[in-house]
């Protein structure tokens, strides 16, 4: 599963980081949201991660109030 | 009665702030993305604008407010700490904040400090504890005239004065949008989208129409009114009374709204605070102002809380009852200084002679005009179809990838 972050349009809101904590951190130094290991790729963050994460990331893309969270 | 009166405008992107500009303002407020109350919106400010904002806008003489005011995580502290150290690098005039933190902070670095409405103040004690951090102060949204010129005399009396050592000036809402919430401050789009309107984020979902259902099934129709959605506030039928009260400070909403807006608004009330400083004030001349601002976008328009109603007035429908509309025509794509012409692509609908138009950019601002003259292949012409390229004069600059809309009555 591909778990892609339009870091960019973050409003550091912590929701995502409530519901899958692992994969999502906020930053300090921004105040914004970081997936972690993601790797910058444009505009965006992209990461491969396994199925067992889609549940967790789902809710985290589904409570992002300014959509920037989206899995394929 | 106060003796000068400061006619905040939003600024939500460059083409509000040239209007507000264009219009007079003696202040404007603005977002940059995070931290204010409009995050999610499309357009915002970013960091590297505050600069040129700074710039562009003491060379209008007109004051720069940042706003800081939302929710603030412990995330967010150095953010906040960098805005305000850039807002004191780029000599932006003051920040709107209501979270203690981004107060305190400010006022250690020496940062001028409006207290936002989300700070909900509503009396006079409360006045004083936040003038050992700010000059000036936006009342609860819930205050009668009575009371704020109760605070206003009181503030006199006490002699309370902020960080300048000048009285502390009080500030109102006078124009555009309110919300059901106390102050601003609402849980109803975080509850039902988990988008937090206090995080900036807020999808107003108030403003549609509900059902009141009972848990025997039995469904309650609000007769067709949008019972979580007030009119819009307007005052400008009553601003000598505002002005009475020895308000400084008048504050217009609308930073999601459009440039047009913006102008309109800002033009207005700088028009009628002046004349009810000079005496000229009339009940005729409010009439006429109420009906320019009916043009731009409004949900319908009431007094607010300020004269007393027990209850709110409701919007009775989705979206803009505005007597007006624009509807996009063409771009820009050269203007002639020397003759001012402007040189057009049409792109979706006919251009006519007489048409009235506006035309909108970012360093434009906004420009309204009717077309007097419009030529189509260096000949004379009555119209220009979708797809032509034609000349038409404009009464002042305009710039290539402007937009053209024409400005009709709504049907």
């Amino acid at each position: 599963m591909l778990i892609q972050f339009f870091r960019n349009k973050c409003i550091g809101c912590n929701y995502c980081v409530e519901v899958a904590p692992e994969r999502w951190q906020m930053s300090k130094r921004d105040g914004k949201c970081v997936l972690v290991g993601g790797k910058k790729k444009g505009n965006m963050y992209q990461i491969k991660v396994g199925e067992h994460e889609r549940y967790v990331n789902e809710q985290a893309a589904n409570v992002c109030p300014v959509n920037v969270i989206r899995l394929d | 009665m106060t003796d000068s009166v400061e006619i905040m405008a939003p600024a939500g992107d460059w083409a509000s702030l040239r209007a507000a500009l264009q219009a007079g303002s003696d202040s404007v407020y603005f977002g940059v993305e995070q931290l204010n109350m409009r995050a999610r919106a499309t357009n915002n400010f970013t960091l590297d604008d505050l600069e040129e904002i700074s710039f562009l806008c003491s060379e209008h003489k007109t004051k720069t407010y940042l706003t800081l005011n939302t929710v603030l995580y412990d995330h967010d502290l150095p953010l906040m700490k960098r805005i305000i150290d850039r807002v004191k690098e780029t000599g932006i005039t003051a920040i709107i904040a209501s979270d203690q933190s981004a107060i305190m902070y400010a006022h250690k670095q020496g940062v001028e400090v409006h207290i936002s409405t989300q700070a909900n103040i509503s009396n006079t004690e409360m006045v004083e504890f936040y003038s050992h951090f700010a000059d000036v102060m936006v009342m609860a949204r819930e205050l009668s005239l009575n009371q704020v010129e109760n605070i206003v005399n009181t503030v006199k009396e006490n002699n309370i004065t902020g960080p300048s050592g000048k009285l502390v000036e009080i500030e109102i809402f006078a124009h555009g949008a309110l919300c059901m919430a106390v102050s601003g401050k609402c849980y109803m789009s975080l509850h039902t989208y988990n988008s937090s309107a206090n995080r900036g984020a807020c999808k107003q979902n108030c403003r549609h129409a509900y059902r009141v259902t009972n848990d025997e099934d039995e469904e309650l129709m609000i007769d067709n009114e949008y019972i979580m959605s007030p009119k819009d506030l307007c005052t400008i039928d009553f601003l000598d009374r505002i002005l009475a009260t020895g308000v400084k400070v008048l504050k217009l909403e609308g930073r999601g709204r459009s440039p047009e807006y913006v102008k309109t608004v800002t033009q207005c009330y700088k028009e009628a605070a002046q004349s009810v400083l000079d005496g000229t004030y009339t009940r005729e001349k409010a009439k006429a102002w109420k009906t320019r601002l009916e043009e731009v976008y409004n949900r319908g328009f009431w007094n607010g809380y300020y004269l007393g109603q027990r209850l709110g007035e409701w919007s009775d429908q989705h979206g803009s009852v505005a007597t007006k509309q624009k509807t996009f025509v063409g771009k820009v794509l050269h203007f002639y200084p020397e003759p001012e012409v402007a040189h057009i692509r049409i792109k979706t609908k006919e251009l006519q002679l007489h048409d009235p138009i506006i035309i909108v950019g970012d360093t434009t601002g906004v420009v309204e005009t009717t077309v007097e003259s419009l030529w189509v292949d260096d000949q004379p012409s009555e119209h220009a179809g979708k797809g032509v390229e034609c000349t038409i004069k404009v009464p002042a600059k305009v710039r290539p990838g402007d937009n053209l809309y024409l400005w009709e009555e709504r049907d």
